[in-house]
């Protein structure tokens, strides 16, 4: 048998190469520079998934024991890769322990970096402790705590959501659509009606963006659980002192707006990983214009990047959901393999 | 019109001084103009709650404001004012204060149902109109509307005999609605008919008119009507925060 495959990163798309890889007998190591596997879903401590509705620590988790109990595979948690080198089929990595691993192909799976809510000063985030992000209510719902105002640890009676927060704004530099934050808003809106019956949830939107199937997510919290959609790009939220107030215009009905909220959720974005232009240093790929790591082509090789037997998937190429980061994985798992495989390749 | 948002202010926002001099400044008339904010502070949130109460508002709360009922409104092609989708927003959102802005139009809708047709969602929103209409009524923003009154009438002398009585109904409908009985039409149309009518037949509605025509054994259903339209509007009357008691 060939080289193991180093996958680089421990999140849904990463777990889903290595089992990927290793369920056709192929070794792999997977590198995690955190202390557990599992990426953004388990370290951001998410609550329930879109569109499953499963818990991310049941959902993620049996992906991350499936791994972790395979002995095709070696994890090193706390490890990142200091140095790379080598040809396709003979590359040679440097780990940040000191240990180096030769690999015949490598699988990128870096995934993203949370936005920053402060790069939006005019919303309040870290100004007004009422104002959270969607990360930080996952959190409340998934410890199992609630969803409680963090100034006064009451139960709000009114929640605001604002979309786009770091996403489509060219004011900041993001002009993309991340993807799956209107999706996981609604199901947001939903949680917290279905703890907190009486706090009416509102949204603030551009455009609704729940794509394809997710469209039910939306249909369901209008219908289902009322959460409310007003068409508004939010101007700026301030507070009296006790309530967050947001203003901003109405565009439906042409007026202004300003309402007093108990707390604000900035639905935020998916940047490109903060650690990309090392990572495209060391692994010697190039990054797409606005930072992630850029694909070779989308017809041909599944997950190729500008460097041959250098893989990638997930959430590192462009904003993504879990599923397809899943699906992105066990395909950079299969052209790595085709890529190991010297008779496929003659053909 | 070039700048549309013209239309959006209101002549009690605007404010002048006809003599104000600031630092020195004559700023009298025109000067001074300014425009108040329309900003909303009283929002009512259980308005939408309160229109879904009542039959026909129940599916409110899937609007998606597309304005396919705007579109295909009969009476929005005569009076661009005939908003159901607007108003559909100001229940949901809870700006009462705009949406009794319009009371005095929003019972023009003639339930062609082209909306209900032509809406995505299944919102109903004829039905809704409707509810609307209603929950004005019942909150006092109008009088009941003739067709109210009519089909109050109506629908009492049903419940109450099983039957109507057509001499009853009329008497019964311009007595409630304010109207002389003796009018022109009136009058004519009765003459025509003790011209026209075979004379058995006028026996008949006149022995109808003194002893009201009634359904044998009615009273179990009336009972059972009576209940049910007393829970309805306690039901009802309880949503909109109103007495339970008529």
């Amino acid at each position: 048998m060939s080289k193991p495959i180093l996958i680089v990163g421990g999140g849904p798309s990463g777990l889903a190469a290595a089992h990927s890889a290793a369920s056709v007998g192929q070794k792999v190591v997977l590198i995690e520079k955190m202390d557990r596997l599992g990426g953004a879903p388990i370290l951001s401590g998410y609550s329930k998934l879109v569109p499953s509705g499963e818990w991310a620590k049941d959902a993620i988790g049996s992906m991350v024991d499936r791994v972790e109990n395979n002995k095709l595979i070696t994890v090193h948690k706390d490890t990142k890769v200091t140095e790379f080198s080598g040809k396709p089929g003979n590359f040679k990595a440097k780990l940040s322990s000191g240990k180096s691993v030769n690999a015949g192909a490598t699988i990128l799976c870096t995934g993203f970096t949370h936005f920053d809510s402060i790069n939006k000063p005019e919303w309040g985030f870290g100004t007004y402790p009422d104002v959270v992000t969607t990360t930080q209510v996952e959190q409340m719902i998934s410890s199992g705590k609630g969803v409680r105002r963090p100034s006064n640890g009451e139960k709000p009676k009114r929640v605001a959501i604002l979309l786009c927060v770091g996403s489509r704004d060219r004011q900041i530099g993001r002009e993309w659509c991340s993807k799956i934050c209107c999706s996981v808003s609604a199901k947001m809106g939903m949680e917290i009606r279905e703890e907190l019956p009486d706090c009416h949830v509102y949204i603030y939107y551009m455009d609704i963006r729940t794509y394809g199937l997710y469209e039910d997510i939306y249909w369901k919290s209008q219908e289902e659980f009322k959460v409310k959609y007003i068409k508004a790009r939010i101007a700026e939220v301030t507070s009296d002192g006790d309530k967050v107030i947001v203003k901003g215009e109405d565009t439906l009905v042409k007026r202004p707006i300003t309402i007093p909220f108990d707390m604000v959720v900035h639905a935020i974005g998916m940047d490109p990983n903060v650690d990309n232009m090392l990572i495209s240093d060391i692994f010697g790929v190039d990054l797409h214009n606005w930072g992630y790591i850029a694909k070779e082509n989308t017809y041909g090789i599944m997950g190729a990047t500008s460097r041959e037997g250098v893989f990638v998937a997930g959430a590192a190429i462009g904003p993504e959901t879990i599923d397809d980061s899943i699906a992105q994985g066990t395909a950079a798992a299969m052209s790595a393999l085709a890529s190991l495989s010297p008779a496929i390749a003659a053909e | 019109m070039a700048i549309h948002e013209k239309s959006l202010i209101r002549p009690e926002n605007l404010s002048t001084h006809d003599n104000l001099v600031i630092d020195g400044v004559d700023v009298s008339g025109d000067w001074s103009t300014f425009i108040h904010s329309r900003v909303v502070s009283d929002y009512n949130e259980a308005l939408e709650e309160e229109i879904s109460a009542l039959p026909g508002g129940e599916f409110i709360h899937r609007c998606w404001q597309c304005g396919s009922c705007t579109n295909s409104c009969t009476v929005n092609a005569e009076n661009p004012d005939f908003n159901p989708r607007y108003w559909i927003y100001l229940i949901r959102m809870g700006m009462e204060s705009e949406l009794l802005r319009d009371k005095d139009i929003i019972w023009q809708c003639v339930s062609c149902n082209k909306c209900t047709s032509a809406c995505p969602r299944d919102v109903v929103p004829e039905a809704v109109m409707k509810a609307t209409g209603h929950w004005l009524e019942l909150k006092g923003h109008t009088a009941p509307s003739n067709s109210t009154i009519f089909d109050d009438v109506f629908t009492d002398q049903v419940i109450k005999h099983g039957k109507i009585e057509d001499g009853e109904v009329m008497i019964d409908f311009m007595k409630k609605s304010k109207q002389p009985l003796f009018q022109d039409w009136f009058v004519q149309m009765f003459k025509q008919m003790i011209k026209g009518f075979p004379v058995l037949s006028l026996m008949k509605m006149g022995w109808s008119t003194v002893f009201h025509p009634k359904t044998k054994g009615w009273a179990k259903a009336r009972d059972a009507i009576n209940e049910h339209i007393e829970e309805e509007h306690a039901i009802q009357r309880k949503a909109l925060g109103l007495d339970t008691a008529e």
